[in-house]
C-alpha cells in the first residue's frame, strides 16, 4: 500500500470512529441524581469544607431531605439552591457564580493561560539565533520578567491573605462586651479566640456558656468541659449561668465518664444555688435511677417535679413516661 | 530533656558549612528519639504526650502519634530535613565543590528556621507543671473525678488512630515535601555563587525526582487513607490541605520536564530558576495552610500560633530568592532558541504552560475565599464544582500532549513524521473509546478518559515496538531481546513513560469511580436483605467489641453475588476515649471490577441504617499512583546506575 493510501485509510478510520463515538456518547452524567447534584454544590454550614451531599451531619441530612422534597415538587435547581442559601446561614455555594465578586476567580486562570501563551510566542519570535555562548538575549530576559511578575503576584496574594488573618481576628478579639445575642453567626474558632483574649472580662461568661452549649449539643464534651468549669470557677457567674454549668458538668460526668458520685455532687451544688431548678432535679433523679443508686429517691424527685405548676408540658409528659417505667420495674430508658 | 534542648540550642546558631550538618542530623535524631521515648513510655509530664497520647493506644499508632499534631510534625520535618542534608553532604564529600557547599548552607538556613520553631512557638518538649495548666488539663476530662483512676490520656485525634495508613502517609509525604528543599538549595547556591549552567540543573533535577517520587506516593497514600477512613467514599475533595500538596506536585512535575529541556537543549534556565523557587515556596505555603488553621478544612486537626512565623518565612523566601534572582538575571539568560514547536521541547513547553495554569487554578481556588473575606467580609466557598470544571479539561489537555511528546524527537521533527507516528495511537484510542461506549458505558467522561488513556499508552508501546523493530532489523536479533535492550539503553526515558502510564491509569480509575458508582441508602432489620448493584446484602446481626483503645459498634453483613457467598463485611463506628460521637469506619470489599463500600449511618438493636456505594475500578487510582511514583524512582536509580557505569568505564580506560 502506498503511503498515500495508508494515510487515507487512517484518516477514514479516525473520522469514522470519531463519528461513532459522537453518536453513542451521552453527555449528561447518568449516575448522579438531581438531589445529589444540588447537594454537592452547597457547603455544609456546620462542617469544615464538605458539601451537604458528602457530610454525615444531621443538618446536612435535613438539608438533603429538603432538596429531595423540593425536587419531588418540581421546583427548579436554582430556586432550591436559593431557598437553602437563604434558610441556612453559613451555607454557601461551592460553585462560585461567574459574576460579582467571584468573577475574578473565573477570569484569572484564562488570563494566566493567555499571558503564558503570549510570553512563549514572543520569546520564540524575539530570540535571535545564538550568536555565541554567553550572549544575553532580550527575549529570555523578557520571559524572565514575566516569571518574576507572576511570582510577584503570588507574593502579593500571600501577603494579602496574611492581612486577612489579622483583620479577621483583630476586631473579633477586641470585642470588649461580648453580646450573646449576636453570636449565631460567629464560628467556634472566633469565639475561642475572643474568649482567650478576654478571659478576665467580667461578662465573658455569657460567651463561654454559648460556646460550651454548642460543644455540648455536638457531643464534644472534651471541648465543652473547660468552659463550663471556667464559668463555675469565675466567681462572677450569674445564678442561672452557674446552675446551667454545674448541671451540664454533672451530666457530662455521668454520661461521658459514668462518674455517678461526681454527677450527683454537682447536681447538689446546683440545687444549693437554686433549689427549684427543674433540670437539676430531673437529672439528679435520672442519675439516681439509671446509675442504680436509689430508685425510691428518684421516684420522690419525679413526683415532686410533677407538682410544680410551672413545669412545661413536654417535660411533664417525659417525666410521666419515666415514672411509668420506674413503676413497671424496667431499667431506665 | 535538658540535654535535648541543649543540643538543639547548640545547633540553633548553625548556618555554617559542613561539620554542623552532622550536628544537625544528631540533634534531629535525638529530638525524635526523645519524643518517641516519651510517647512509648507514657511520660505524661510532657504536654505533647499528655494531650496526644493515651496508654491504651496500640502500636503503631502510639509511635505515629509523634507526628499526629503540630509540634511533633515539626520534629519530623526537622528529622527528614536532616536526612536530606546528610544525603547532600555525602554527595559533597565525594566531590568537593562550592555549589554543594552553598546548597548545604541554604539547607542549614532552612533548618535553623524549623528548629527555631521547635524552640519557640512549637516546642514539643513543653513540660506540664500542673494538671490544670492549659493543655495539660485535657489529660483527663474530669481532673477531680479521676483521683484514683490511672492517668490514661485522651489519645490522638480519633481520625488519626483509625487506620495504619496514618502511620505511613505523613512520613512519606514529608519525604516529598521536605525533599523539595534540596533542589531549591542548589538553585539558590548557583545564583548566589554565580555558577549557573549544567551542574546546578543536573543536581536540582535529580533531587527533584527523588522528592517528587515520594510526594506522588504520599499523595496517593493520603487519598487511599481518606477513602478507607473518612467514610464518604471519596479520596480527593479539593480540600485546601490536599491542594497544598498538589500545588508543589504540579510545579515539580513542570520542572522535571523543563529541567530536561535545559539539560538537553540549554534553554529555559531562567524559567527553571523561577520554577524551583516557586516549588519550594509552595511547600512552605502548603505548610502554612495545613498547620496554621487558617483555612477551615477537614484536615485542620492542628491549629496554633505558628501561622505568622511560617508566613513570615514564606515572604522571606519569596522576596529573598527573587531579589537574588533579579540581581543575577544577566547570568541566567540562555541564548539557545527553540527551532520548532513541533519537537520534544515544544511539547514540554506546552506541558509547562498547562501545568502552570493548572497550578494557578488550584492556588487561586484555595486562597480566593480568604482574600474575599479579607476585603469584603463576604463568605464564599470554592469547592469541587469549580476545581473540576477547570481541572478536568486541563487534565485532558495534558494527556493530549503526553501522547505527543514522547513521539517527537528533540530539535524538531521532519514534516509528516509526527502524523505517521501519532495516527496509530489515535486510531487505537478512538477504537477503545468506541468499544467502551458501545459495551461498557456511554457516559461522556468515561469514554473520553478511556480514549485518551489508551491513546497515551499505545503511543508509548508503539514507540517501544518501533525502536525495537528498527534495531532487530539491523542486528538480526529477536524482537524480544531487542525490546529489552531498548528499555535498558535509555532507562530515564522509559522511566518517564512508566509515570505517564501511571497517570493515564489514574485518569481511567477516577473517571470510572466518579461516574459509574451506584449509591443507595437503606435500613435493614436483622435477617433482612437488599439487592444492590448486583449484590445481595444480608444483615446478619449487630455486634459490639471492646478493644484496648476503643469501643467498636457495628453491623455484620453477608455479601452474596448471585447465590455465591462473597464476603462478610463489618461497617462500624469506633468510639475512642471520652468521644461520644464515634468515628464511622466504612467496610470495603475490593474486587477486580471495583469496590463495594458500606458505611454505617445509624444502628440500634432493631435495625441498621446503611449507605451503600460502589466505586468501579477504584484500584486503578491506587495502582496508577504507585506506577507514577515508581517511574520517578526508576529514573533516579537509572541515573545512579548510569553514573556508576560511567565511573567504571573511566577507571577501565585509565
Amino acid at each position: 500500500m502506498s503511503e498515500r493510501a495508508r494515510n487515507g485509510v487512517f484518516l477514514a478510520a479516525i473520522i469514522g470512529l470519531a463519528v461513532v463515538l459522537a453518536l453513542t456518547v451521552s453527555v449528561r452524567p447518568q449516575s448522579e441524581s438531581r438531589v445529589s447534584h444540588i447537594g454537592s454544590r452547597i457547603k455544609c454550614p456546620v462542617c469544615q469544607g464538605e458539601s451537604i451531599a458528602d457530610s454525615p451531619s444531621q443538618m446536612a441530612q435535613d438539608m438533603m431531605a429538603l432538596i429531595a422534597e423540593r425536587v419531588a415538587e418540581g421546583v427548579s435547581d436554582e430556586a432550591i439552591e436559593a431557598e437553602l442559601l437563604d434558610a441556612y446561614s453559613g451555607a454557601v455555594l461551592l460553585d462560585p457564580p461567574m459574576s460579582g465578586r467571584t468573577l475574578a476567580l473565573w477570569l484569572a486562570p484564562p488570563a494566566v493561560a493567555l499571558i503564558g501563551l503570549a510570553v512563549i510566542v514572543r520569546w520564540r519570535r524575539q530570540s535571535p539565533i545564538a550568536a555565541g555562548d554567553g550572549t544575553v538575549d532580550p527575549g529570555s530576559a523578557r520571559k524572565l520578567a514575566g516569571g518574576i511578575l507572576l511570582t510577584g503576584a503570588m507574593v502579593a496574594i500571600v501577603v494579602i491573605a496574611a492581612t486577612t488573618l489579622q483583620d479577621r481576628e483583630g476586631p473579633a478579639a477586641g470585642v470588649a462586651n461580648p453580646d450573646t445575642q449576636d453570636l449565631e453567626n460567629v464560628s467556634n474558632e472566633t469565639m475561642e479566640a475572643v474568649i482567650a483574649s478576654n478571659a478576665d472580662h467580667p461578662e465573658i461568661n455569657g460567651m463561654r456558656l454559648a460556646l460550651a452549649e454548642r460543644y455540648y449539643e455536638a457531643g464534644d464534651y472534651r471541648s465543652a468541659f473547660p468552659h463550663y468549669l471556667a464559668v463555675v470557677d469565675s466567681g462572677q457567674a450569674t445564678q442561672p449561668e452557674a446552675v446551667t454549668s454545674l448541671v451540664r458538668l454533672g451530666w457530662m460526668a455521668y454520661e461521658g465518664n459514668t462518674e455517678t458520685e461526681t454527677a450527683l455532687s454537682l447536681f447538689d451544688r446546683a440545687l444549693e444555688i437554686d433549689p427549684s431548678s427543674q433540670v437539676a432535679l430531673y437529672l439528679k433523679g435520672t442519675v439516681l435511677w439509671c446509675g442504680d443508686r436509689d430508685a425510691e429517691s428518684a421516684r420522690a424527685l419525679f413526683t415532686a417535679l410533677l407538682d410544680d405548676p410551672e413545669l412545661p408540658e413536654e417535660s411533664r409528659a417525659q417525666i410521666e413516661d419515666d415514672l411509668a417505667l420506674l413503676d413497671s420495674g424496667e431499667g431506665c430508658a | 530533656m535538658l540535654v535535648v534542648r541543649g543540643i538543639r540550642v547548640g545547633r540553633g546558631g548553625v548556618s555554617d558549612l559542613v561539620s554542623p550538618a552532622r550536628l544537625l542530623g544528631l540533634g534531629a535524631i535525638v529530638s525524635m528519639t526523645a519524643l518517641e521515648l516519651a510517647l512509648l513510655t507514657d511520660d505524661f509530664s510532657l504536654a505533647y504526650v499528655a494531650n496526644q497520647h493515651s496508654t491504651t493506644t496500640p502500636f503503631p499508632f502510639d509511635f505515629a502519634t509523634a507526628w499526629a499534631a503540630l509540634e511533633g510534625s515539626i520534629v519530623l520535618w526537622g528529622l527528614v530535613l536532616a536526612g536530606f542534608t546528610w544525603m547532600t553532604l555525602r554527595r559533597y564529600r565525594r566531590s568537593p565543590d562550592p555549589l554543594g557547599a552553598g546548597a548545604l548552607a541554604v539547607m542549614g538556613g532552612v533548618a535553623v528556621f524549623f528548629f527555631g520553631l521547635m524552640l519557640t512557638v512549637s516546642n514539643p518538649f513543653e513540660v506540664c507543671t500542673s494538671a490544670l495548666e492549659v493543655g495539660c488539663a485535657q489529660t483527663s476530662p474530669f481532673p477531680w473525678a479521676t483521683v484514683d483512676a490511672p492517668l490514661q490520656g485522651p489519645g490522638p485525634n480519633p481520625l488519626l488512630q483509625n487506620h495504619f495508613l496514618m502511620a505511613v502517609h505523613p512520613p512519606v509525604l514529608y519525604l516529598g515535601y521536605v525533599g523539595l528543599t534540596v533542589p531549591f538549595a542548589y538553585a539558590i547556591s548557583a545564583l548566589a555563587l554565580r555558577v549557573p549552567g549544567p551542574e546546578w540543573i543536573r543536581r536540582s533535577h535529580r533531587s527533584t525526582l527523588v522528592a517528587w517520587s515520594f510526594l506522588t506516593l504520599g499523595i496517593v497514600l493520603g487519598g487511599w487513607w481518606a477513602y478507607e477512613v473518612l467514610s464518604w467514599g471519596g479520596y480527593w475533595a479539593w480540600d485546601p490541605v490536599e491542594n497544598a500538596s498538589f500545588m508543589p506536585w504540579l510545579a515539580a512535575t513542570a520542572f522535571i520536564h523543563s529541567g530536561l529541556v535545559q539539560q538537553r537543549r540549554k534553554m529555559l534556565q531562567a524559567w527553571n530558576f523561577v520554577l524551583v523557587i516557586t516549588v519550594f515556596a509552595l511547600t512552605i505555603l502548603g505548610t502554612f495552610l495545613t498547620r496554621s488553621g487558617t483555612i477551615n478544612s477537614v484536615h485542620s486537626f492542628t491549629q496554633s500560633a505558628i501561622g505568622p512565623a511560617l508566613l513570615g518565612f514564606l515572604v522571606l523566601v519569596l522576596v529573598g530568592s527573587f531579589a537574588l534572582f533579579a540581581t543575577r538575571s544577566h547570568l541566567v539568560s540562555t541564548s539557545s532558541r527553540i527551532d520548532s514547536f513541533v519537537s520534544r521541547e515544544g511539547s514540554f513547553l506546552a506541558n509547562n504552560l498547562i501545568l502552570t495554569v493548572y497550578g494557578f487554578v488550584v492556588l487561586i481556588g484555595t486562597i480566593y475565599p480568604l482574600l474575599l473575606e479579607a476585603f469584603t467580609d463576604e463568605q464564599a466557598a470554592v469547592g469541587e464544582p469549580f476545581f473540576n470544571r477547570l481541572a478536568v479539561p486541563l487534565s485532558f489537555l495534558l494527556l493530549l500532549f503526553m501522547g505527543l511528546g514522547p513521539l517527537l524527537p528533540w530539535k524538531g521533527s521532519p514534516a509528516g513524521q509526527l502524523w505517521a507516528r501519532v495516527r496509530v495511537p489515535i486510531v487505537i484510542g478512538l477504537a477503545a473509546g468506541v468499544t467502551t461506549s458501545l459495551w461498557i458505558s456511554r457516559v461522556g467522561w468515561v469514554v473520553l478518559a478511556v480514549t485518551f488513556a489508551v491513546y497515551v499508552i499505545s503511543g508509548i508501546v508503539a514507540t517501544l515496538v518501533r525502536q525495537a523493530r528498527a534495531r532487530a532489523a539491523k542486528s538480526g536479533l529477536s524482537l524480544r531481546s531487542e525490546t529489552w535492550r531498548v528499555l535498558g539503553k535509555d532507562q530515564t526515558f522509559w522511566a518517564g513513560q512508566l509515570s505517564h502510564i501511571g497517570v493515564a491509569t489514574v485518569v481511567v480509575g477516577i473517571a470510572f469511580a466518579a461516574n459509574l458508582g451506584h449509591h443507595a441508602e437503606v435500613s435493614l432489620e436483622p435477617g433482612e436483605e437488599t439487592e444492590f448493584a448486583g449484590y445481595t446484602i444480608v444483615y446478619e446481626s449487630p455486634f459490639q467489641a471492646r478493644e484496648p483503645n476503643r469501643l467498636v459498634q457495628g453491623a455484620r453483613l453477608s455479601v452474596l453475588s448471585g447465590d455465591d457467598f462473597v464476603a462478610t463485611l463489618e461497617p462500624r463506628a469506633n468510639f475512642y476515649g471520652a468521644d461520644t460521637t464515634g468515628v464511622v469506619t466504612p467496610a470495603v470489599l475490593s474486587r477486580p471490577g471495583g469496590d463495594l463500600y458500606l458505611t454505617l449511618r445509624d444502628i440500634d438493636s432493631e435495625q441498621v441504617e446503611l449507605i451503600l456505594d460502589t466505586s468501579p475500578l477504584i484500584w486503578m487510582v491506587w495502582l496508577g499512583g504507585i506506577l507514577t511514583a515508581a517511574g520517578g524512582a526508576w529514573s533516579v536509580l537509572a541515573r545512579r546506575i548510569s553514573r556508576a557505569g560511567a565511573r567504571r568505564g573511566q577507571t577501565a580506560d585509565v
